[in-house]
């Protein structure tokens, strides 16, 4: 209870900082936070990053496993993501099995993999039909700050673009590194009253009635998108949010991925 | 499929598999009342799929600590039959359904007046009976219906189609097999009178303009289907005044 | 001939009539509800279903759920239960009405007929009991949707009226929806039957012509 009476607060401080032109951090309404992206940081993991933008702090590992292919794809890889909603990133996270949300974030953060096929999948077999490279993506989000997408995205495109398969491990002689061929880059935004902005924060993810994410390959063509939450919105505005999201992802990818290219 | 090792063509003179323009609906059928148990409930298919959707509520929140003081709390489960697909599904939610139950209930929200009943439960099962691709568009065709059935107070009702491409073709309400290998699929939710969207999602890939045809696309069929679910809630009132003794 | 509507059809532009089942935005007047179009007095519509909700003053008829000292909680067909104090009881009576005793009074099935007495912002019900509260001996309760009551009342009770007569049964109606049917056999179940027609058919037009004609077909 005392939590929803603040949220009440909070949503009214964002809307009068709106209404008087600004976001309640000084951002402009198109402008990130901060963003760092920090890879290999687990030695362990095959590939990972830790990806804050602002104060939202994200930690994703990449593992690779042997296993079995499906029926339909016998020599094809196999892509799995997951995301851990973890109690320490927020007090509003509990511990249990996945919720909605942090099942909606995993596949959001999946389909911009899958669909940009950044991945090729083929070069993960092993034998076909038998056996095949299991990618595990999983996202770590150890601070909530809002805008869990995109950071997440991020670091999974970041912990993919230099992983390790490790076929020493599993008596296996090949290639040890996949080069990907796209880098699909999510971008988020929300409307608040009649506004767009760009990677809400927590009080303005919880101020929007909606959130549209916009994936985008290195192109520029869409490979995913998404609406969450409550509210409604018109064509006009979609057709900017996903205008906004191309713009901002080609930024994103120049700053922060091409290095690793 | 970017490298074409499954050479399937969707496309044939200008018209697809099934015989369909590219901006042309699979056939619709909607039933109004059809469950008995229900509060509310609708039949509809879309092509091959089969849906059925029934609404229970508002009745008392269940466990009692997820009641809202203030309004109704509205659940929405989309559940595929085990029958529903060529290789039968294991029962039970997986992650898909999880998530397309999250957005399906989002679709809804703008629209539902949950102030009226506060503290209680609105429920609504969505049940794939057949699958043909589109199914969660069809869910939120037949809930948006059956909702209306059952008496819950609501601003407007909500419309839904996928718009895909094959072939390098924008088209509209694509078919299992233009999901399987066609390159891209954006399911749509629509409140018709206001033209506002309450669901988008898109996997694939999408050029903006392709997005921005395909989204007016959506839209037009959306009103098109609105006009459907309007006219079975209706017609299932004019029928039945007109089997008295014939008076109007 | 009744106008049937969807939610969010526009029904007017007289935004100062707009009353239940309807909304107004920017100046227009559209059905908040699946209805049938009523714009004799107000503009209203008139759900073809839905969930009963309890208003001060309502005469329902509740059915012992549980005991929970000092209340029994019954239930009203609605997604609210109701609540009734034992001091409902002891008002005329000297003695109380100790913890564990309750069951004495009224036990967990009976049914009563009761005025809600209050409804608060908590959604919380208060019901007072009639003077004759207690129903249940040789007579029915069905239950139909608190939606089609009034059409089961008919204009200025015509409806109801007629159903009584020409059944020769007490037939009482309660707000939410139940309804106390009391006769011989025969006359409870043509009664019975009227009852589920009309609900049936609530929506159609010269529904008491059809009634009474039905009723008239039975007697002969």
């Amino acid at each position: 209870m005392g939590l929803e009476v603040m949220d009440d607060i909070r949503k009214d401080y964002v809307y009068d900082v709106l209404r008087s032109g600004k976001r309640v951090d000084g951002r402009g309404f198109r402008e990130y936070r901060a963003i760092s992206v920090e890879r290999d940081v687990m030695k362990r993991a095959e590939g990972s990053a830790l990806v804050k933008i602002g104060d939202t702090e994200v930690l994703v590992g990449v593992k690779l496993a042997p296993g079995e292919p499906f029926s339909d794809a016998p020599d094809k890889g196999i892509i799995m993501t997951n995301a851990e909603l973890v109690p320490m990133a927020s007090p509003e996270f509990e511990p249990g099995p996945p919720n909605e949300n942090s099942v909606e974030l995993a596949r959001v953060v999946d389909r911009g993999i899958r669909s940009s096929e950044a991945i090729d999948l083929e070069k993960l077999c092993i034998e076909e039909g038998e056996k095949v490279w299991m990618i595990f993506i999983d996202i770590h989000v150890l601070d909530n700050d809002g805008n869990l997408v995109d950071a997440a995205a991020l670091g999974a495109i970041a912990s993919l673009l230099n992983f390790r398969i490790p076929n020493e491990r599993h008596g296996l002689t090949g290639e040890d590194t996949l080069p990907m061929r796209d880098t699909p880059v999510a971008v988020t935004t929300v409307k608040i009253g009649g506004n767009i902005l760009a990677d809400p924060n927590l009080y303005e993810a919880n101020a929007a009635t909606s959130r549209l994410t916009v994936i985008s390959n290195a192109d520029g063509a869409l490979s995913g998108m998404q609406k969450s939450g409550n509210g409604e919105l018109k064509e006009e505005e979609i057709v900017e949010m996903v205008k906004i999201g191309i713009e901002k992802a080609k930024e994103i990818r120049e700053t922060f991925l091409s290095n690793f290219l | 499929m970017k490298e074409g090792e499954k050479e399937i063509e969707l496309i044939k003179k200008g018209k697809r598999l099934d015989g369909r323009g590219f901006e042309e609906l699979r056939p619709i059928k909607i039933e109004v009342g059809v469950l008995k148990r229900a509060d509310g409930s609708c039949y509809f298919e879309m092509g091959d799929n089969k849906v059925m959707a029934a609404v229970y509520g508002p009745r008392e929140m269940h466990p009692r600590h997820f009641q809202d003081a203030k309004m109704a709390v509205v659940k929405y489960r989309y559940n595929m039959a085990p029958f529903s697909v060529d290789d039968r599904k294991r029962p039970g939610p997986d992650r898909r359904s999880v998530e397309i139950s999250k957005v399906s209930r989002e679709a809804f929200d703008p629209v539902i007046i949950k102030e009226y009943y506060p503290k209680t439960a609105i429920d609504v099962y969505v049940e794939i009976l057949q699958s043909d691709a589109g199914t969660r568009t069809a869910g939120i065709n037949a809930a948006s219906v059956a909702l209306a059935d059952a008496g819950i107070p609501m601003k407007d009702m909500v419309s839904s189609v996928a718009v895909g491409k094959i072939g390098g073709e924008v088209v509209l309400d694509l078919s299992g097999m233009e999901d399987n290998y066609g390159e891209a699929d954006m399911p749509v939710a629509m409140v018709a009178r206001t033209n506002t969207i309450t669901l988008l999602q898109m996997d694939g890939n999408f050029k903006k303009e392709e997005f921005e045809r395909g989204l007016k696309l959506a839209m037009d069929a959306c009103h098109k289907i609105y006009e459907l679910q309007r006219t079975a809630l209706i017609e299932r009132y004019s029928k039945s005044v007109g089997e008295g003794e014939g008076e109007e | 001939m009744y106008k049937v509507v969807v939610p969010g059809d526009f029904i007017s532009e007289e935004a100062n009539r707009a009353g239940e089942g309807t909304y107004v935005e920017e100046g227009k007047v559209y059905a908040m509800k699946y209805g049938i179009v009523d714009d004799r007095e107000e503009i209203k519509v008139v759900a073809l279903s839905g969930k009963y909700v309890p208003t001060k003053g309502d005469v329902v008829i509740g059915e012992i759920v549980e005991i929970s000292f000092p209340y029994w909680i019954v239930d009203i067909a609605s997604p609210y239960e109701a609540r009734l104090h034992t001091s409902e009881f002891t008002r005329n009576e000297r003695e109380k009405i100790e913890f564990g005793s309750m069951g004495k009074y009224l036990d967990l099935g009976d049914l009563i007929v009761a005025k809600v007495m209050n409804v608060d912002a908590m959604m919380r019900v208060d019901l007072a009991l009639k003077d004759e509260f207690k129903i249940g001996e040789g007579g029915r309760l069905i239950e139909i949707s608190h939606t089609k009551v009034p059409r089961l009342i008919g204009r200025s009770g015509s409806m109801i009226r007629m159903l009584k007569e020409k059944c020769n049964c007490f037939i009482f109606i309660a707000k939410n929806g139940r309804v106390w049917i009391k006769g011989s056999e025969d006359e409870m179940n043509l009664a019975l039957q009227v009852v589920l027609m009309i609900e049936n058919e609530a929506h159609t037009s010269g529904l008491t012509d059809r009634v009474s004609y039905f009723l008239d077909s039975f007697k002969r």
